[in-house]
């Protein structure tokens, strides 16, 4: 019945393939979505490559699966992945449909996958991942993810035994899952930019694992990522297998350090989280046995798709699209800081609403308290405007990370909220949206663009 | 005047330490202490002003209760003798019997109160919260692995308008016995709700003339309520 079962699901999956093209849906997780429907354990049946690595955690994982593949493709390999499906179950069943044959049998030797961190439970009792990466594991939606350890918990119970671990030694509650797996870390050394105490809100790795004392960071880069020790038992971060190294933002290069071994690369961005990509990813390739200067050759040809960050110039000013995830108070921190960091004085659209959730119930603003709006109290901002939704959120969250009054604006309205910019003696304008907000935040975009030649004009 | 936060190196989820930052924003004059799981709490030596304690994962409130235990009977006799406690979300929990995993084991807790928490971890409820305390309204969110059953009903902290209260059968929210106040709603309590922050500041007697960023308080609060009251608006996640 079983097997009876699982054809009928294939084959419907199947013929709804050539039905979402001619309907225009690509890209759809519908055909895995029927699959799983008609036969719940379809994952267990169909046909899967022979070595299958998986990217999973909180940030990362689809420009860590996009390098990776990329990389392989270009070394010759051909690779199953789910770069344009979904990432739960039945995005995978999806990949694995169209890349079987018309009996479940897979055309492919080697699948890249991405997984959902929520979805391991359903995914890896049927697909066994050869490598299994976890990129980090940070907060996320309080509603979703509730906190870290309890998606580490989620993933150390899913993981099978057989799997080997990549695991990134700078994060603490990311190098603990599954204990018993077999395992290599790849992190990065002291940097100049660090620090040793946390100046984020959020720190969720501050007593050690094993005693419960303080811990100590020889070097700490944002939240709880770096390198820590246990001054009461001893304990401390693993030691590194493959180690980012001298990293030269001015050169673009690092050097990526593995026992005796050593290799230059050239950076592919200068944002240090796309740093700890690039290090995963060659922490991935030579797990899987490329040698260092083949990973180098093709990984100074591939570059990472932005759709988060685009700008646009328009006279002496700079219009800056920045993507903060809404709800996720990490994300936005991150955001924040790296805005900051940028040279100039800056005018701010606050304009993360979840608007979904407007629609059907009312925002959880709980993430505001744990997110670092005090970055925003710099010289370098001249003015904020908290717009959207939540807008008086904003501005009440503003107002007790010390930003003073008349920094800020609060306009509900979005597009009337672009009457607010000052234009005087400013660098950049940047528009920090979230995905829900994407659309309304182009308009704002191109009605700042509009003012901005009016100005010029004048 | 002094806040004894309990353990906020892991009682610290969901933005609820920013509710003792704002009191001490609308009165400076407070001293916030820091107590971590290593150190001999101030409540023992003193009788501090408050005693704030916060969200935290599953993994802490073991480690809590287990601090907290020898020190039980002084916790009961500073509830009797009208001491502050605030205590919001799952640190609600510790003061309990017990918390009751899905797989049939226990967790026992202090035992001060009589109810006993059941988590489900496949079965995260969300929810807006609008209730009453006194005669102010409260709005918050609530976002938990769990809820409570056995409370002694005539001795909840708010009475829900909408939304649930300890668990899906009962109006009655959180605990609240003398100056012990305890509530599963989450986050910036004291922050959404700025007649309960004037609340909380008179009861410990701090000399506050006006509530830090009343103005905007005041707006976000009733912009919210306004929202949570609205009987259109979907209200459990």
């Amino acid at each position: 019945m079983g097997k009876l079962r699982y054809f009928a699901a294939l084959w419907a999956a199947k013929l709804s393939v050539p039905a979402l093209k001619l309907t225009g849906h690509n890209g759809t997780n519908y055909p895995g979505e029927l699959a799983i429907k008609i036969c719940p354990d379809f994952l267990k049946y169909i046909g899967k490559p022979e070595k299958i690595i998986a990217v999973t955690g909180t940030n990362g994982k689809t420009t860590t699966c996009n390098m990776t593949v990329d990389i392989l493709e270009k070394a010759g390999y051909r690779v199953l992945n789910n770069r344009f499906g979904s990432n739960i179950n039945s995005g995978i069943a999806t990949s694995l449909i169209t890349g079987s044959t018309v009996f479940g049998k897979t055309k492919y030797k080697l699948a890249v996958f991405e997984v959902d961190e929520r979805s391991s439970l359903k995914i890896y009792p049927y697909v066994k991942p050869d490598y299994i990466l976890v990129t980090n594991l940070f907060r996320d939606s309080i509603m979703r993810n509730g906190h870290p350890q309890y998606i580490a918990d989620f993933i150390t119970r899913a993981v099978p035994k057989s799997s080997k671990l990549i695991l990134n030694a700078d994060d603490l509650i990311a190098c603990n899952v599954a204990p018993e797996n077999e395992r290599v870390y790849f992190g990065i050394k002291q940097m100049d930019t660090d620090r040793v105490e946390c100046i984020n809100l959020i720190n969720d790795m501050q007593i050690c694992p094993v005693c419960q004392g303080r811990l100590k960071y020889d070097y700490l880069r944002y939240h709880h990522i770096g390198k820590a020790r246990c001054p009461d038992c001893g304990f401390s971060s693993p030691a590194y297998t493959y180690a980012g190294d001298n990293i030269d933002i001015h050169n673009m290069t690092m050097v990526v350090r593995e026992h005796d071994d050593s290799c230059e690369y050239k950076l592919v961005s200068d944002n240090i989280v796309n740093i700890y990509n690039m290090v995963s990813v060659i922490a991935i390739l030579r797990e899987f046995g490329m040698k260092h200067d083949d990973i180098r050759r093709y990984m100074s040809t591939v570059s990472i798709v932005n759709s988060r960050y685009n700008v646009t110039k328009q006279g002496d000013i700079r219009i800056i699209m920045h993507m903060a995830k809404e709800k996720n108070a990490l994300a936005i921190t991150r955001a924040f800081d790296y805005v900051i960091s940028q040279p100039g004085k800056k005018e701010l659209f606050l304009m993360m609403s979840c608007l979904n959730d407007e629609k059907h119930w009312s925002e959880n603003t709980c993430w505001m308290y744990d997110c670092d709006f005090e970055f925003l109290d710099n010289d370098t901002v001249t003015r904020i405007i908290a717009t959207g939704p939540r807008a008086k959120d904003y501005k009440l969250r503003l107002l007790l990370a010390g930003v003073p009054e008349e920094k800020i604006c609060c306009v509900k309205d979005e597009l009337e909220a672009v009457d607010s910019l000052s234009f005087e003696d400013i660098d950049n304008i940047y528009i920090l949206h979230g995905v829900d907000s994407l659309d309304i935040a182009n308009k704002v975009r191109d009605e700042v663009i509009r003012r901005v030649r009016e100005a010029e004009k004048r | 005047m002094k806040i004894e936060i309990l353990f906020p190196e892991i009682c610290n989820l969901y933005g609820d330490l920013m509710n003792v930052k704002y009191l001490k924003k609308c009165c400076p004059g407070i001293e916030l202490v820091a107590t971590s799981l290593k150190d001999d709490p101030l409540f023992l030596t003193e009788k501090p002003d408050m005693i704030y304690m916060g969200t935290m994962t599953e993994a802490s409130q073991e480690l809590v209760i287990k601090k907290l235990r020898p020190y039980k009977d002084r916790i009961v006799q500073l509830i009797e003798e009208n001491a502050i406690f605030l205590i919001t979300g799952n640190a609600l929990e510790v003061f309990g019997r017990a918390i009751e995993n899905e797989d049939g084991t226990s967790i026992e807790c202090l035992g001060l109160f009589d109810f006993t928490a059941k988590r489900r971890m496949m079965a995260r409820y969300n929810s807006l919260y609008l209730g009453r305390f006194g005669n102010m309204d409260i709005v918050g969110f609530k976002s938990q692995f769990t809820f409570a059953y056995g409370a002694d009903e005539n001795k909840a902290l708010f009475r829900t308008i909408r939304g649930d209260g300890m668990n899906r059968e009962t109006k009655a929210e959180g605990i609240r016995v003398n100056n012990f106040m305890a509530t599963y709603v989450i986050g910036p309590l004291v922050v959404l709700n700025p007649p309960f922050a004037s609340y909380l500041l008179a009861v410990m007697g701090a000399e506050c003339k006006e509530l830090a960023f009343s103005k905007a308080a005041y707006d976000v609060y009733s912009t919210r309520i306004k929202e949570f009251s609205d009987p259109n608006r979907g209200f459990t996640y």
